[in-house]
């Protein structure tokens, strides 16, 4: 047999859980996330737009999670410029040749490009000598052949420069979808989904802009620059002194430009991911809206945050106009220069007038490529920063290699590691009482299900085995207390308790979302269980299936497949009509190939979560967690939920967490928390007859299904009235 | 569609047309300046180095100097005036869009999802809006053409012709080449774009597949995506760089084609060499205001399509008609249903007494919808009517009616504020006009928005009396939907902060929440839809209790099929098949109803 340790710290140095996300082998990236230096600078609301979630400072303290306790806000790491470039520099390695290739391409189409001012030049010398018009067809038709080499090679250099780029841009984006999948979700709880997706879309979209234009862009222009200035120099090096008149004009604008643009421009895609969001808000809630009539107000917010982003755009715009206005200085400062120091070589007999037009065209023709060199390395900036956030998600340490199954002195050494887990030595001690002294409802556990009755019998059938388990999401407020529970191989659990009694981070512990801050969550898997089915692919030892859903975008066959890659399309019917979902999927209009999620077809929240069960049933897991999932689709859909999920965990061992109490009566067991402790534990028929917590619960549940309703005072006086209560005219 | 996206667009300009004059008038000074550069470095060769005449220069010079001043001056307050008018156009589309989406008559959504309103509302109100840049850009270009075009005909005519023929040969050469390849890389890159949405769909649905262990496969169908999106890429770039190859040849080519014309006369002796070099950098110019016009083009043509997609929303038929009737004062709350015919309901009548309380059992959820819409008035009903008080909804405007009648869906919004902030989002003030004060009023002074600014102290400045009462009714609220355990178990009570759509809550509190906002706006008349789904029982049985309580003597509609909320309605009627079939308080149907029975128990 072998174990499964969930929940228990791969580093053993963590006695506590710090806020410090795992860095250790990641020794460039930046230790300290953004914001996360300032976890108290709440801004004056959450935002978990993408934009808002990139800004540094901007991670304020997220609400409450569904399971409890609030939690600070903690992004993603950044890395750090070096670690950046390194970045670069490594995924630049297998492409050294065509770098290089690309490169002198570039070179070589711009050099060539540049003699077409000198041969202009020949021309003009050629009128001043007074030459007969013929001797002009030799300079012209050098002209042509300069435009067709220079068209040719500049193609030939734009493609393979963006050839390297793009696919150095899909080998990191593909990088990084693998780290971010994979990443551990209590991480990417803590980093809030927004900061990942905003990497995922914001971020690569800014870098893949950069990559696309700006890149070839940048080197055409700095190219040109660098080799005209040399080209002024052929011509005369005083022709180049004077063309760098307009130098320091140029760079000290641009860090004029840069310091004040970086902060504008971040607030500028605050703003307008505040707009977007306030947008969806009213937008997606109109009906709400209309109710409540919220029209005025709702239509002032909306207002209120494009006018916000309209003024920040428009002070954006007032910089870069700015900015326009100095390089004007810069390039009426450097042109003057040339046509002063073409006057005096002319006149002193060093220039011919040919020569010194043609720096005056070489000069008047940099305009373009300097301006445009200064305004990209902006968007280089932004790209750089994109980078350096997808960097630092590509640089996290990959978790857990899963699939070869544990060994018995892993399971040993992990189960130490449990053991010191615990965060203060009387805590431990009390949550080894817990273990030894095993109260009531433990012992409830241990005696319910026959099949965990002897301890040898036990160990070979039990499932899930939790042993003082303790949570919190903050310190100081305790979600989850001493929780010893065992679930027997098949066994169907109901969790049951108010809102907020910890059932929810009892089911995120066992599901492994969560790592436990005390005591230890153990899925001893059978042998038969550990093999893995498929090439590729590993059978899931549990599954959590929760009440937050999502369909995604392509054809619902795509969809399911994502939980049985190699599922052939009987399998996925046959999983679809498992939970009773096969009627409605083959009745889309066109079938399993129907295209559902983002942009297509739209199915009811129902129809979202047989699909989901249906998943589940295709992951195959031995495990099920169910969290609410019937929940969201109102009485009469929950009812059609409950009969799928049943069908869907058939075979499973199941903890269902469950605030209809039909789904535990129908338990093999019902275990039932308050506090974040479980308060009973037991068969449906014997916790009602024990007349404690369940028995109260149940008290409510079917009195209002009784056929004796509550039968306040005033009911029966509204009943006698003849003019009340509904009339029913035939 | 066309012509009411066109009146977007014509609206657009109007609206700013002051902005895109002011713009244009210095537009066009720029580009004067810039089509007089090359004039004048031909001269200052002419006039100055030919002769070594360092006064001319000089003097050549500070004309130069002028026109930069001209330029800059113009390019920077111009482009200014034009990205102003842009962003203010776009902003009051924006707003008008927002407006007409709130409607109380509804119909604009159109079944559009939120996302795709949110994008018309932002990315295509900026492209209808950036028509105004475009206009005042092109009224500038034209002027630049103008002028380098006169500068080079007084140059040399022969010439001035070659040029002014040739530059928009040459941009039709080019487009005409590279419209094969523009056309494919347009596809190519909506290919390329593909793969980005796949990765965003990934991580947006990332919680399911980690639940699911899906987490390998989905990697490797990424992978697949990005494989299949690099190679529509590269095809797409290769396509541009030959694009842009092709453009610079011909550049090149007709660049020689001047300096032979140009080069011949000045060898005759018809031109000097400083016009020659005017006439080579003028023919460059110009490459520059007609290149806008395509651009011009392209943004219009954006704009046009962008304004379409807009008209389509404003112009959206409102689902239900105001009607001209006042709401009866006071509202009593009487509501009568006579032969409504709407979505699955046939014939229906129905009569609710004024201060009832009515429970619906609908087997269909379908039905139960579709009465929902009718009563709150999202919807006429085909035929039959609906009364309030025996006036016919028809007869009243929705905004009035809303003020009456509360429907309180199933899945309602929270919106992103405090928890306070949400629950008083419904109370009204006397005047009748919610809070939260004009359009104006929310922008702080600086600019920044102020989320929701707490409404409720601003009131406890005017009258503290009030004030009082107003928190005494949320809190009965806030209790009778035991929403002040969810309050309790925030860290910051009711000033916590919930997100966006409350998403910081779990699904049971929302709902908790959402029932408390539609308890504290005390309308007349109240339905709730199923607001008690996500809660447990105890809980459940706590806020039916509440809801009767707070209800009391008010007309409450309860649609649903929870047994608990059920048995504390005076009366209940099941809805099966689109008729009432039965109709008796909730322990009579239980007992003899078995359709009812099977509806509310399981």
């Amino acid at each position: 047999m072998n174990d499964r340790t969930l929940g228990t710290p791969k580093t053993t140095a963590a006695p506590e859980e710090t806020t410090t996300p795992e860095t250790t082998t990641a020794p460039e990236t930046s230790a300290v996330p953004e914001g996360a230096t300032a976890p108290e600078t709440a801004a004056p609301e959450k935002t978990a737009t993408p934009e808002g979630a990139t800004a540094p400072g901007m991670a304020a303290r997220a609400g409450s999670r569904p399971g409890g306790g609030s939690a600070g806000r903690e992004l993603l790491p950044t890395a750090t410029p070096r670690r950046t470039w390194a970045a670069v520099r490594e995924s630049l390695r297998p492409h050294r040749g065509a770098a290089a290739g690309g490169f002198a391409v570039m070179v070589a189409a711009t050099a060539i490009g540049l003699l077409t001012q000198p041969l202009l030049g020949r021309v003009v010398d050629l009128v001043a000598e007074r030459r007969p018009p013929g001797a002009l067809t030799e300079p012209v038709v050098l002209l042509v052949v300069v435009a067709v080499t220079q068209g040719l090679a500049t193609a030939l250099g734009l493609s393979l420069v963006s050839r390297l780029g793009e696919t150095m841009l899909a080998r990191l984006r593909e990088r990084f979808v693998d780290r971010a999948l994979r990443l551990p979700l209590e991480q990417l709880e803590r980093a809030g989904s927004g900061d990942l997706t905003a990497r995922v879309t914001a971020d690569v979209s800014r870098v893949a802009e950069a990559v696309r234009t700006a890149l070839p862009e940048l080197a055409r222009s700095l190219l040109t620059i660098v080799l005209t200035l040399a080209a002024l120099a052929v011509l005369d090096w005083r022709f180049l002194a004077a063309a760098l008149v307009a130098v320091p004009v140029q760079l000290h604008t641009a860090r004029w430009y840069v310091r004040r643009a970086v902060p504008l421009y971040a607030g500028q895609r605050v703003a307008a991911g505040e707009m977007q969001q306030q947008l969806l808000d009213t937008i997606g809630g109109a009906a709400t809206v209309r109710a409540f009539r919220l029209e005025r107000e709702h239509a002032g917010k909306a207002a209120g945050r494009s006018r916000a982003a309209l003024d920040l755009t428009m002070r954006g715009v007032g910089l870069v106009l700015r900015f326009y206005s100095r390089l004007h200085i810069a390039e009426y400062a450097g042109l003057a220069a040339v046509l002063l120091a073409g006057l005096l070589l002319v006149r002193g007999g060093s220039a011919s007038l040919g020569t010194a037009t043609a720096a005056a065209l070489y000069f008047h023709s940099l305009f373009g490529p300097v301006n445009s060199a200064l305004v990209l390395m902006d968007d280089a900036q932004v790209a750089a920063a994109g980078l350096a956030r997808l960097v630092g998600v590509t640089d996290l340490p990959v978790p857990e290699p899963p699939p070869t199954p544990p060994t018995s002195e892993t399971r040993a050494a992990s189960e130490g590691a449990t053991s010191q887990v615990g965060t203060a030595p009387e805590e431990r001690a009390a949550s080894r009482g817990a273990m030894s002294e095993a109260p009531a409802a433990s012992r409830a556990v241990t005696s319910q299900p026959p099949a965990a009755e002897g301890v040898v019998a036990a160990e070979a059938d039990v499932a899930v085995e939790i042993v003082g388990l303790g949570h919190a999401y903050e310190p100081g407020r305790p979600v989850l207390r001493d929780v010893d529970l065992r679930l027997a191989r098949g066994e169907r659990v109901a969790l049951i308790g108010a809102s907020g009694a910890g059932k929810t981070t009892l089911a995120k512990l066992v599901a492994g979302v969560h790592t436990p801050a005390t005591g230890s969550v153990r899925l001893p898997v059978p042998e038969r269980d550990a093999l893995v089915p498929g090439p590729g692919t590993t059978r899931p030892v549990v599954a959590l299936v929760t009440q937050e859903t999502h369909v995604f975008a392509g054809p619902l066959a795509e969809d399911l497949r994502l939980a049985g890659p190699d599922a052939t399309d009987e399998e996925l019917r046959a999983a679809l009509a498992r939970v009773g979902a096969l009627g409605w999927a083959e009745a889309l209009p066109e079938g399993l190939l129907t295209v559902v999620g983002e942009g297509g077809h739209r199915l009811t929240a129902a129809q979202v979560q047989q699909l989901a069960l249906a998943r589940l049933v295709l992951a195959d897991p031995p495990i099920a967690v169910l969290d609410e999932a019937t929940a969201e689709a109102g009485s009469a859909g929950a009812r059609v939920l409950e009969r799928s999920a049943e069908r869907a965990i058939e075979g499973r061992t199941a903890l269902i967490v469950a605030h209809r109490l039909t789904q535990a009566a129908t338990a093999d067991r019902v275990v039932v928390m308050d506090g974040g402790r479980i308060v009973e534990s037991g068969h449906h028929d014997e916790l009602r007859a024990a007349g404690g917590p369940y028995a109260a619960l149940w008290k409510a549940w079917s009195q209002a299904r009784s056929e004796l309703p509550p039968a306040p005072a005033h009911d029966s006086e509204a009943l006698s009235g003849p003019a009340s209560g509904p009339l029913l005219t035939p | 569609m066309g012509r009411s996206g066109r009146a977007v667009l014509g609206r657009a300009v109007k609206g700013q047309w002051r902005g895109v004059a002011f713009g244009s008038a210095l537009g066009m000074a720029h580009q004067a300046g810039e089509a007089l550069v090359p004039v004048l470095i031909g001269v200052v060769v002419d006039q100055a180095i030919a002769r070594g005449d360092l006064g001319a220069l000089l003097r050549w010079l500070a004309a130069l100097a002028v026109v930069y001043l001209a330029l800059s001056f113009g390019f920077r307050f111009g482009a200014r005036a034009g990205e102003r008018a842009a962003e203010q156009a776009a902003h009051a589309l924006r707003v008008a869009l927002v407006r007409r989406v709130l409607d109380p008559g509804g119909g604009a959504g159109n079944g559009r999802p939120p996302g795709a309103l949110t994008s018309i509302a932002t990315e295509d109100a900026r492209r209808a809006g950036a028509v105004n840049m475009a206009l005042m850009s092109a009224v500038s270009a034209l002027a630049g053409l103008l002028v380098g075009a006169v500068a080079l005909l007084r140059v040399s005519v022969p010439l001035g012709l070659t040029v002014l023929a040739g530059t928009p040969v040459l941009l039709w050469l080019g487009h005409l080449l590279s419209k094969p390849l523009e056309h494919r890389s347009e596809a190519e890159q909506e290919r390329a774009a593909h793969a980005s949405g796949v990765a965003a769909d990934l991580v947006a649905g990332l919680r399911v597949l980690k639940g699911i262990g899906a987490e390998a496969a989905a990697v490797a169908r990424y992978r697949r995506t990005s494989r299949d999106s690099l190679a529509a890429t590269l095809r797409a770039t290769r396509a541009e760089a030959l694009q842009n190859g092709v453009v610079l040849a011909l550049t090149g080519g007709f660049i020689a084609v001047v300096a032979l014309v140009g080069g011949r006369l000045a060898a005759q002796g018809d031109i000097s060499l400083g016009q020659l070099v005017s006439a080579v950098g003028l023919a460059l110019f110009l490459l520059g205001p007609l290149e806008t016009f395509s651009w011009v083009n392209a943004e219009f043509a954006q704009g046009r399509a962008s304004a379409a997609r807009i008209a389509e929303v404003l112009a959206a038929p409102p689902a239900v008609v105001p009607g001209g009737r006042p709401l009866p004062v006071p509202v009593r709350g009487a509501v009568r249903l006579r032969g409504v015919t709407y979505g699955g309901l046939r014939d229906l009548d129905l009569d609710v007494a004024a201060g009832d309380t009515l429970g619906v059992a609908a087997t269909d959820p379908a039905d139960a919808a579709a009465l929902l819409r009718c009563l709150g008035r999202r919807s006429d009903p085909d035929s039959g009517t609906v009364e309030l008080d025996g006036v016919p909804l028809r007869d009243l405007s929705p905004a009035d009616l809303r003020t009456a009648i509360l429907v309180a869906a199933h899945d309602a919004d929270l919106f992103a504020g405090t928890l306070r902030a949400n629950v008083t989002a419904g109370l009204r003030d006397d005047a009748g006009t919610p809070h939260g004060g004009d359009v104006t009023v929310v922008e702080g002074a600086a600019g920044v928005p102020i989320p929701d600014a707490p409404r409720p102290a601003a009131e406890a400045a005017a009258d503290p009396g009030r004030a009082m009462e107003a928190a005494a009714d949320l809190g009965r609220a806030m209790e009778a939907a035991a929403a002040d355990e969810v309050a309790r178990a925030l860290p910051d009570g009711l000033d916590s902060l919930v997100g966006e759509h409350g998403r910081s809550l779990s699904g049971g509190q929302r709902q908790r929440v959402a029932l408390a906002r539609a308890l504290a706006a005390d309308r007349p008349v109240l339905v709730l839809h199923d607001p008690t789904t996500a809660v447990d029982a105890v809980t459940e049985a706590r806020i039916a209790a509440g809801i009767r309580d707070l209800r009391r003597g008010r007309t409450t509609i309860l649609v649903t099929t929870s047994p608990a909320l059920l048995a504390i309605a005076d009366h209940v009627v099941l809805l099966d098949r689109g008729r009432i079939t039965g109709s008796a308080p909730h322990a009579d149907l239980l007992r003899d109803d078995i359709t009812y029975r099977t509806a509310v128990l399981a």
